[in-house]
Order: C-alpha cells, then structure tokens, then sequence
C-alpha cells in the first residue's frame, strides 16, 4: 500500500525549464555512427535514466529524469538513441537523447483538476514519430472524485517539450504494457489482449483471455504484465495463468495449473495463444530466445529456461533476490535479470550460471529493463 | 519478570485512538456542530441546510468520521485544528452515527481486535475485505450515490487498485459501482428504522460507579471500581482502583467521552500505563462491554467490563471461574454489597472464608460432584453459572485463533512491532466425554505453557519458527526485527508461518492447543480502523 500511498500524494513537479527546447530534436531515422551502440536501459530512484553500455556492462551515463519518481517504466525508440521514461508518480512522460542525455520531448499528462496516471503503458511507434500511453483520468472535484473513461493518447515525438496529444481514443481500464505494431496499430495488454487502430481508434480483440469462450474445464486466465517482455524479436508477449480441471466440477486441488502466452508478432498484429509449460513458480516477465523462438526465460525468485514446443521447463536457478524483469544481448548469449532491487544479475543463457552483476546507484523499483539498438526490422 | 516491560515493549503507534486527552477542553455542544461544519468545510462542500454535501449522505462510527477527517486533512489539505476536529467527531458521531444495533456485530473492529477471521458476505470479501477489513464498511451507512461515490473515490485515491490480483479478474470499477454500491446500499442503508429509534431514545448519563473486571495481558485478569464523573456534555473524570489476580493493587485515573450515547472512549493511566477503553453501553446504561488495550500498541490488550452499581447486592464474577474437581484452591468473588453467607453451588464446600469486605470474599474451596456450571450466591447477591467444576481439561482453544504480528525496529526510522496478546481457553468434555462437541464446558482462562513451532513443512524448512519472533510466558508474542536478516535464504526478513502452541497438563494428561500465526512485513499505513 505504500507505493499507492506515495502516488496518491500528488504533488507538483518542477518540471522543465524553458531553455530546455528542442532544438535538433531526433526523429526517427538515425544513421550511421551509432548504429551498432548496445545498451541496457533502466531507472532508478530517485529519478535517473541510466545508459549502460553492454560491451563494458558499466554505466555509460546517468541522464536526471525531471520530477518524482514514476513507475520506472521506459520505452527505448526504434532508433536506438532515444528512450521514454515514465515519471512524477505515473503521470508525465520524458524523451531524452541516450548519448548525450538532452531532454528532448516531455508531456505532462495531468491538466487542471484531471489527474492522469499511465499504468505502465508506454510505446513508440514503428517509425519512431509517434509516442502512445494509455491515459487512466479521474477529476478531482471539490468534494469528490469522478473517474473518467481511460483513452489511448497519441503524441507527436517531434512537438519536444510539453507535448500535447494529436488524438485519443476510449480504451478498456486496467491496460498495462502497450506496444505499436508495424501496421499502424497498439496492442492493448488488458484482460484481453486487444489492438487499437491508431488513425481510427478502432480497436480489435488479438487474444481473448478474460472473455476467453473454453468451457468450465479451464480456469479464466490471469493475464498481466508490468514489463517488456519480446521487443528484440519484435514481439509482444502476454503471460498469463490458467488451470484446466479434470471434471466439471472445478477442483482447484486436483486442476493442472498452466503457464500460458498471447504471443503477438509485432509485424503482422497477428497472435497465437496456448498453454506453454506447467504452472510450478510465479514468473514475473518472460522472454524468447532469439536464436530458437521456442526457448524461453523467466524471471521473479527463479531464473528458469523452458521448451514451450515440448512444454517443459528445463533448467531453474534460485536468484540472490527477488527480480522483476529480463533482457538478452543482442546475441542472446548473455541475460540480464533487474528490477526489485539495485543490481542488475547477469546470467550465461546456456547454463543459466550467474557470470556478472551491475551494481547501480538506487533502487529499480518496479522499473523496466530494455535494451536499445537500432532495429533494422522495424524500417 | 516485569510486566510493564513485557506489555510494553510491544510497542506500535497509539496516536490514532480516539481518546479524551487530560487538558483538552470538552468538545463544543451540538447547536455548535454545525456551525463548525459550516466553518470548516465549505470551502470544499456546498452547504445543505444544517448539513453539507458528502456528510448528508452518510452516518459512521466515531472512528470513521475520524478517519474522514483526517483524509480531509492529509489528502486535501483541510486545515482544522485539533480542538475542531474533536468537536467536530462528536457532532457528526452524535448527529450521523450508528445505532447500537448496527455497530453490534462489527464492533471488534473499534476495539482493535482485529487478529480473526471476518464472517462477510462473498459478495464483499473479494471486491472490499482483500484490501481492508470487512468491518470498515460495514460500520458505515450510506446513500447509493455516497456507496458509488467511494467507489470512484478509491480509483481516485488508489490508482492501482484495478490492477492488483483478483481485482484484474473483472472489470472492478464497473462491478464496482454497478453491483457493490447498489448492494452496500440495500445492506447498509442509511435510513433504517434503529437509527431513527435510538436518536428518539432517551439518554442515560453513564455517570457513577462502575464495577469493573477485565484481562491485561502481562498483567493477569484483574476487578475494581470505576467512578465516572461528569465533567462536561458526555464527559467524565475517571478514577480506577482494584487488584490483579495475584492481589497486586491496581489504581489509575483518566477521562472519558461518549458519543452517540453509548460509544465509549476512555483514555487512562492505570499503574504508568497509558490504556485506551473501547465500550458500548448497552440501552438502559446499566452495562458496558468492551475492550482496554495499550495506548501504544492497540493490538495488545484484553475485555473489560462494566457494571453499573446500585443500592442492590450483586455478584459479577469468580476468580479464576474454574475448580478442579478433589483439588483445594482460592477462589475470589467480586462485586458489591456482598453481605451473608458463600455458596458454591451443589458439590462445592468453602473450606475458609480467608478475607471478605463488600466489594470481594476470598474463600477457600473444594469441588467434589460432576463436571458443570455451579451458581454461586453471597447473600441475596446470586451469580449464574459463575463457576465451572470439572475433573480433567480435553481441549485448549488458542485465542486468537488466527493472529497477524509485524515485524518491526529496530530504530527511530522503522515501523514499531507489533505483537500478539495469546491467551487459552479451557473447555471440559462434558457429558459425551469427547472433546470438540458442542456440550464442552467452557472452564475459562487458563495458565498454560506457550511455545511456538513451525505452522507447516514448508515454514519448517525455512526455519520461520527460529527467526519470527518469541512467545514469553505470559502469553505475548514480540515479532522479530524488521529488515533483510542475511541469515536467511535471499536474505528474507524475520516474517514467517508459525503454530502457537498452548499445553497443559502433566505428562500423560497434557492436551494441547494450537493457534495460526502469520508474521509479516510491517504495515506503513496507519489507520484509525484497519
């Protein structure tokens, strides 16, 4: 409860000097030198984007998110060079350059007597121009607050500070992780996982998981992410859990408890969903192997390693604490574990075996782990 | 061992009782409330005659106008002084209160005694009791508009709350407005006819001389006197004295306030401990029953009760109310005007009068005869059932049965522990001479052994039992130190799973009862009610 405490104590934010202007802002397409920069991105409290560079696994630079701290939660562009960083409680949404930590977009989502929290969602568009966030708005009246219908808001990277939405759509509550397909949509993480047409605001059902229709042999899945969980494969990736009974009775004790995934291909707007190994340890995020898209990661008390063709999990190692989140280098040989705490735990993604730790100055909180390079498969 | 110490050092926060403190001045009457509403309130609520906006849709305890209160202070800047806010509690608690009757059957939350499992309806357990106690809100009766408005309050105060586990299940804000505030208002409605009646009701003063027993953990269970007098509108001047069990003496002094005519809160000094009283009177005043608990840790502390006294002899309790059949022990009965001759009930001889004054006769007595309750009488002054003569103990409850402790300290910086209070509870077989049915004669408190012990194979292996915390003699369990503890896998903190076990009984004859304990992180948020 304190967390919700703390984000309900609003307070004002000094927020951005007016010198602070975009001049030169990026947009989209970034060429050449730093095409090849790798880096591992991620916020600490009190308010700091850091930039650490995967050759060395040390931070490169720390860039000073304005305001309080938000969720931690980040979007790395599809350039490579740019990242949105979620802040002051859940509410105002920064863009800063990562070479050289120039402030570069801002918008703050609260206006007048409207509180604006975004819950995690935050993404970019494939061709790097727009921003999105889900917007959860509730008027706080004289003496009482009204909550207002939650809406998807579409910035223009290129307006640079105190942005503005060019557009917004209604949208269902309880949306956590977005991500901008190359088709021009949004795929909504909420109880179902949904796509939102970002011209017409025209929204589809991509995974139907809360309103799934399978009979009273299996249990309504519990769908939820907080973290990014398949940008390296230009993927999206919704876990949930489920229970399938052995009769219509719905015995807890006697279901088989299942791990399951919407896994939708960024590129298509296109997802597959099924069961993917046994439900035996809670796992925070999950994420696929590059090189064989049927292994895959998990994280929370546990790092494990799974075969969802054959549905099994392979290897599990006990982590020295909780973690939240998971990346992979860009050759996928190496995974870095974060979150929950101030160190980043590297892993060797063969054995499993911890092979390295990033020691950073705060507390990630409930802050994403992304990684930032230049996707060639997003153009 | 010192008992202060060990009752003491169970320290949490005690600032949220609401109790007179010695030196305030007595709240301001009735026709002043609502011009201190009015003062206070409007530049946020529209005026509504002689109420306002919010408030006129709405009735609570004391407590829960408190908490109003203060949310209006920490949240939205209300600035009203401390003097205001008292009068303010009394007005809102006296004009927009509960009825006896509806406070009834959640009145362990006022007391803080909140370590058991609330019976609530399914229709509330997932949607309201995961965050906070069911008792919340049902010690509160609202419009539907006021229902459906705290609802979008708690989305507005609680931007997650849609998102935690089993909220995310359904769409929670719509379930939320459209079926659980229709709900809370046919089941917790604001206009009932109690309410009505109890404000027609005459008041009667609780001014006067109260006999009191009760239990303080460390402390033992203890009788005296209480003397109320009036110092103001629903206000009283407290003075206590009487003995522990073990024949310490007990003296104290404190105030108290009434609101709604029948809620009590005193505040009292009783030997160098600060203690917080939580009563109700019962409609005719003779009787109050309740709580007293530690001003600075509310979880720790044990019933009191209240008898009013009058020109009549009365008998109002045994100490202790059980005697084992062929043994010889001393047994204290307590009350007023006890004049004439002691009787035990059928089987049960008095051996020696050992001392006897208006207020108490200590005898010596054997119990001979069957299991059962006995009558007992001094004079015209007679006592049902008032003690229990049995011949072997078959079954111990842990109270409470389930119980909740937090870690805490160590320093300035950290959240305070907070422990638990235990006591055992005896029962007799009964007739059937099995334990565990429903003709089991309740022997009371009982003195046992305490000890703790992993609560399952999984807590076992983590070794919760080591880490948790202690349980001493007396029945208090103090939580372990908050904070990682590098001892333990992953560093986990002192929290854990464990048993309480209460024995009794010689090798061969001992039975033994076990209670749940859960230890947990500490709980940042401090509330008037949980």
């Amino acid at each position: 409860m304190t967390l919700i405490r703390r984000i309900s104590t609003l307070g004002a934010a000094g927020l951005l000097g007016a010198a602070a202007l975009l001049a030169g802002c990026a947009t989209p397409a970034h060429k050449a030198a730093a095409t090849d920069a790798e880096y591992l991105l991620t916020v600490t409290r009190p308010g700091l984007l850091h930039v650490i560079d995967m050759k060395t696994d040390r931070i490169a630079r720390s860039c000073e998110v304005p305001g309080k701290f938000g969720s931690g939660a980040l979007v790395p562009a599809p350039d490579g060079r740019h990242a949105f960083v979620l802040g002051n409680l859940w509410e105002d949404v920064y863009g800063f350059e990562l070479e050289t930590c120039k402030l570069v977009f801002s918008a703050r989502q609260s206006e007048g007597d409207v509180t604006v929290k975004t819950v995690q969602s935050l993404a970019v568009s494939a061709d790097g121009s727009e921003l999105y966030t889900v917007q959860n708005p509730v008027r706080r009246g004289a003496d009482r607050f009204e909550v207002l219908p939650p809406r998807l808001a579409v910035y223009r990277i290129a307006d640079g500070l105190d942005a503005k939405p060019v557009r917004s759509f209604p949208v269902k509550r309880r949306i956590t992780k977005i991500a901008a397909t190359a088709g021009g949509e949004v795929i909504l993480g909420g109880a179902d996982v949904e796509a939102i047409d970002v011209r017409s605001g025209a929204l589809r059902t991509v995974s139907a998981l809360a309103s799934w229709e399978r009979g009273p042999r299996w249990l309504t899945p519990d769908a939820f992410a907080m973290h990014s969980q398949g940008e390296h494969l230009n993927e999206y990736v919704m876990p949930y859990v489920t229970a399938k009974f052995a009769d219509d009775k719905q015995d807890m004790a006697s279901a088989q408890w299942w791990w399951g995934m919407s896994r939708v291909d960024l590129a298509t707007g296109k997802a597959e969903t099924r069961e993917i190994f046994p439900f035996e340890f809670v796992i925070f995020s999950l994420l696929a192997d590059p090189r064989d898209r049927n292994i895959l990661y998990g994280a929370f008390n546990t790092l494990s390693k799974h075969d969802i063709a054959k549905r099994e999990t392979l290897k599990v190692v006990e982590l020295d604490h909780t973690y939240y989140s998971l990346q992979l280098s860009r050759d996928a040989s190496r995974i870095y574990v974060g979150g929950a705490g101030s160190t980043i735990s590297i892993h060797d993604s063969a054995t499993l075996e911890k092979i390295g730790m990033i020691q950073l100055p705060g507390d990630m909180s409930t802050a994403d782990v992304r990684v930032a390079y230049k996707r060639h498969e997003s153009r | 061992m010192n008992k202060e110490k060990s009752i003491t050092s169970i320290v949490g926060a005690g600032l949220l009782a609401l109790a007179a403190a010695v030196g305030v001045p007595a709240p301001a009457a009735a026709a002043d409330g609502a011009a201190l509403l009015a003062a206070n309130c409007l530049s946020c609520h529209s005026a509504l005659g002689s109420t306002i906006s919010r408030v006129e849709g709405q009735r609570k305890s004391p407590e829960g106008w408190q908490m109003t209160i203060t949310r209006m202070q920490e949240q939205h800047g209300a600035k009203i002084s401390p003097q205001d806010k008292r009068a303010l509690i009394k007005y809102l608690a006296d004009t927009r209160g509960l009825a006896p009757t509806e406070a009834a059957p959640w009145r362990y939350l006022l007391e803080h005694d909140n370590n058991r499992v609330e019976a609530l309806d399914d229709t509330y357990k997932d949607m309201c009791a995961r965050c906070h106690s069911g008792a919340r809100f049902a010690l509160q009766r609202r419009s539907e508009g006021e229902w459906s408005l705290l609802m979008h309050s708690h989305i507005g105060l609680n931007p997650t709350l849609e998102f935690h586990s089993l909220a995310r299940d359904r769409a929670w804000f719509q379930h939320a407005v459209g079926e659980i505030a229709p709900a809370l208002a046919r089941d917790f409605a604001l206009d009932a006819k109690a309410w009505t009646a109890w404000q027609a009701a005459p008041r009667v003063t609780l001014a006067g001389s109260w006999r009191i027993t009760g239990y303080l953990p460390g402390k033992g269970e203890f009788e005296g006197r209480m003397t109320a007098s009036a110092a103001g509108e629903d206000r009283f001047e407290l003075r206590l004295e009487g003995r522990y069990a073990d024949g310490g003496a007990l003296a104290g002094s404190g105030v108290a306030t009434v609101y709604t005519g029948y809620e009590w809160r005193g505040s009292v000094d009783i030997d160098g401990v600060a203690l917080r009283q939580v009563l109700a009177a019962d409609a005719r005043a003779t009787t109050m029953k309740g709580r007293q608990h530690l001003a600075a840790s509310r979880r720790v502390g044990g019933e009191l009760v209240a008898v009013r006294e009058s020109a009549a002899p009365r008998l109002v309790a045994v100490m202790p109310g059980h005697l084992r059949r062929g043994e010889t022990a001393e047994l204290t009965l307590v009350g007023s005007g006890l004049d004439g001759a002691v009787s035990l009930g059928s089987g049960v001889r008095v051996l020696e009068v050992v001392a006897r004054s208006a207020d108490r006769v200590v005898v010596r007595a054997r119990a001979e005869g069957g299991d059962g309750l006995r009558d007992v009488a001094v004079g015209a002054a007679r006592g049902k059932g008032l003690l229990a003569v049995y011949e072997r103990v078959a079954r111990v409850d842990v109270e409470p049965a389930n119980a909740i402790a937090r870690v805490g300290g160590p320093g300035d910086a950290q959240m305070e522990k907070v422990g638990v209070a235990y006591r055992a509870l005896g029962w007799a077989a009964g007739r059937d001479g099995k334990a565990g049915t429903a003709d089991d004669l309740r022997l009371g408190y009982l003195p046992v052994q305490w000890s703790i012990e992993a609560a399952d194979e999984e807590a076992e292996k983590a070794r919760d039992q080591d880490f948790v915390g202690r349980i001493g003699a007396d029945g208090v369990f103090v939580p372990g130190d908050a904070g990682p503890n590098p001892a333990r896998p992953k560093s986990l903190g002192n929290t854990g799973r464990v048993k309480v076990v209460a024995a009794v009984g010689e090798a061969g004859e001992r039975v033994e009862g076990r209670g749940s304990l859960d230890v947990a992180v500490p709980d940042f948020v401090q509330r008037a009610l949980d």
